[in-house]
């Protein structure tokens, strides 16, 4: 392979690590703010379990999230220094105001929410998960607002050879930007609602002792994940009106459309390939509205079924499909991120900048080199995570130590 | 202005961010036993999240206001960048995991992360900082030796008892606090030095794009410096026991 496939390898895999990690941290602060809203209001102790048990999960994941991210944020610098030269007037302006206005706000109080449990007021502490929640909206526009520049670049000209900001107010009412932004925070809400459904109907297939926890959670979950798949397939279906014309023609997979395209775009370009990869592009969007229909159905009867109390309570085979969805808007998410990537090739800044002119002047060797750190180090990551959320998932909320003041217990004589 | 917002990110990493690096550095010489290193974790260990996003934060100022510059230190200094990515997230990796599974093997697995990870950083760093200023590569390590003099002086502002004992007996009789401002300001010097070394002038972004953003960041600071205040005044007082890390 060429350094420019492994670059784009390398930021392919560190975009979708950090896009599976990010899918259920925003999906699980939503639904962790809303627990800790009803315990605040009612002083439910159930519900305060409930803010504990998913909020220690959401913690795990979110931990992964930020080392993938900031891996990403860098790489931009390290294998693209081209796009930044021609782009980081304005894709650069995105980027700050993320880190900026977002994520720094969404850290520093995410720290004092898990930190502070018992030391603030309990209002306070019900302020930060917002605050938390809703930076992590913001830092999703933000980078969105970037990635639609990419996509459709607007707001802008081009003076010697180099990207200058025009009009902040186009950059921040992209459409690409926009449509995009409502389909994938709707689409992660649906990830939340079936990881929350999903591991609640475990225990109730389960008989653990924590029904009435679990049947409470189930139904959480079930009400985000319905609406939340409409959502997205509305914002989903706005999508395909602002697609551009060479990822229109390789979902049509019509060979007269993608030859037309072709030829427009060599004749405003000059020579050379600009269709993406037409059965890649093809097959992610085929996937992705596939399954968009099966996790619909799912949610639709599931709402039904759980206005039945013996069917929340009972009715195991459901239980065990809802457990048997998690994946599933994870794998959805992932297909429609290579869809609407992929099918932007071979651009980098659409119409402006291809990816081979975006590459640094970096060494095969050092390319190898952190691709296979990297690699390993996400490929570690994403195995523990999985195990370490299944793993607490399944001892329930008894075995929580979030906002618990933990006690060192000695170590285990060893009798062997 | 542009080069101010630069350096108050940088230098604000530089002395918060490099006081938790000392520590997981020094972590197996401070903390002896599996519950001594708990604590000496949970001396940082509310700050740490707050403490790397100055980072983030510089290099989304670098993203903004230095495009140009951005693209090349960070492509130029690859390697050493990428030693730094990988050594930050096995630090994080180790900070985040040794506390979620009991077991001693699992838990001196995770400490060995944490201290590897935070050496493999500040080297990093001694590395980056060699290559912008004209010194010899040595000074790499002396940067790292830094880096651990300031976690030891911080361990000792935020420790009671022996690991205090512990953590000042290494700095000298001057006092946590004094040694503390000392490396505080030496850290500040490296970083105006580096700063001064790049061409932060003529690599700005465009005009337009700089009246946009500079207000607007201008305009944050005070809120994001109210934000981290409130943590360390939430966790202001010395550490004797184990956090949720």
């Amino acid at each position: 392979m060429e350094t420019v496939d492994l670059a784009r390898l390398q930021f392919a895999l560190t975009a979708g690590a950090h896009f599976l990690f990010v899918a259920l941290t925003l999906g699980l602060a939503t639904l962790v703010a809303v627990l800790q809203t009803r315990a605040t209001l009612t002083r439910s102790p159930l519900h305060l379990r409930m803010t504990r048990f998913w909020g220690q999960l959401y913690i795990i994941n979110y931990a992964m999230g930020i080392v993938t991210g900031l891996v990403m944020e860098f790489q931009f610098g390290m294998s693209w220094s081209g796009l930044t030269h021609f782009a980081g007037n304005v894709f650069g302006a995105a980027l700050a105001i993320e880190t900026l206005v977002a994520f720094f706000i969404e850290s520093t109080f995410l720290g004092l929410w898990i930190f502070g449990w018992d030391r603030l007021n309990r209002w306070a502490h019900l302020a930060l998960i917002w605050v938390v929640t809703l930076t992590a909206y913001a830092s999703a526009f933000w980078i969105l607002i970037a990635n639609g520049f990419l996509q459709n670049p607007v707001g802008h000209r081009v003076v010697d050879g180099v990207l200058q900001l025009t009009d902040f107010g186009a950059l921040t009412a992209n459409p690409a930007s926009l449509v995009a932004f409502g389909h994938i925070l709707s689409g992660a809400m649906v990830v939340g609602g079936f990881f929350m459904a999903g591991v609640s109907a475990y225990h109730l297939r389960r008989r653990t002792h924590e029904q009435e926890f679990f049947r409470k959670s189930l139904r959480i979950g079930i009400a985000l994940a319905l609406p939340a798949t409409l959502v997205t397939a509305t914002f989903g279906g706005l999508g395909f009106d602002t697609m551009q014309p060479t990822k229109a023609a390789a979902w049509s997979g019509s060979a007269d459309e993608l030859a037309q395209v072709q030829a427009d775009m060599v004749a405003r370009f000059g020579p050379g390939d600009y269709l993406p990869p037409v059965e890649l592009v093809r097959t992610a969007g085929i996937v992705m509205m596939l399954l968009f229909v099966i996790m619909f159905v799912v949610a639709a009867a599931s709402f039904l079924l759980m206005l039945f109390r013996p069917a929340v309570r009972g009715l195991r085979i459901w239980h065990w499909l809802l457990t048997a969805m998690i994946p599933i808007p994870f794998v959805t998410m992932l297909a429609g991120w290579i869809f609407r990537e992929v099918g932007r090739q071979p651009w980098v800044v659409y119409g402006l900048l291809t990816t081979q002119d975006a590459m640094s002047h970096v060494s095969p060797l050092e390319m190898r080199v952190s691709l296979i750190a990297f690699s390993a180090v996400f490929g570690l990551l994403i195995v523990i995570n999985y195990w370490l959320l299944a793993r607490h998932a399944k001892r329930g909320p008894d075995a929580v130590a979030l906002g618990s003041r933990p006690v060192e217990t000695p170590a285990p004589a060893l009798t062997f | 202005m542009e080069i101010f917002i630069l350096g108050f990110f940088a230098l604000g990493y530089l002395i918060l961010g490099g006081a938790d690096i000392g520590v997981g550095m020094l972590l197996p010489y401070l903390g002896r036993t599996a519950a001594e290193r708990r604590t000496v974790i949970a001396a940082f260990a509310p700050f740490f999240l707050g403490n790397e996003v100055w980072l983030v934060a510089t290099a989304g100022v670098l993203a903004g206001l230095f495009p140009l510059l951005e693209g090349e230190l960070l492509s130029g200094n690859y390697l050493a960048i990428v030693a730094l990515l990988v050594g930050w997230i096995v630090r994080d990796m180790g900070l985040w995991l040794r506390g979620r599974m009991p077991g001693a093997r699992w838990q001196a697995c995770w400490d060995g992360a944490i201290v590897g990870g935070s050496w493999t950083l500040a080297l990093a760093w001694g590395v980056i900082f060699t290559q912008i200023l004209p010194v010899p590569i040595v000074a790499a390590g002396v940067v790292a030796l830094l880096f651990a003099m300031h976690g030891l002086a911080f361990a000792g502002l935020r420790l009671t008892g022996e690991l205090r004992e512990r953590a000042v007996r290494l700095t000298g009789g001057s006092g946590e606090g004094r040694t503390y401002a000392l490396t505080a300001v030496a850290l500040t010097g490296l970083g105006v030095l580096a700063g001064a070394e790049l061409d932060l002038a003529h690599s700005a972004a465009d005009a337009g794009t700089l009246g946009l953003l500079v207000p607007v960041m201008l305009a944050l600071i005070p809120f994001l410096v109210a934000a981290q205040a409130w943590v360390w005044w939430t966790f202001r007082a010395r550490v004797t026991g184990p956090s949720y890390l």
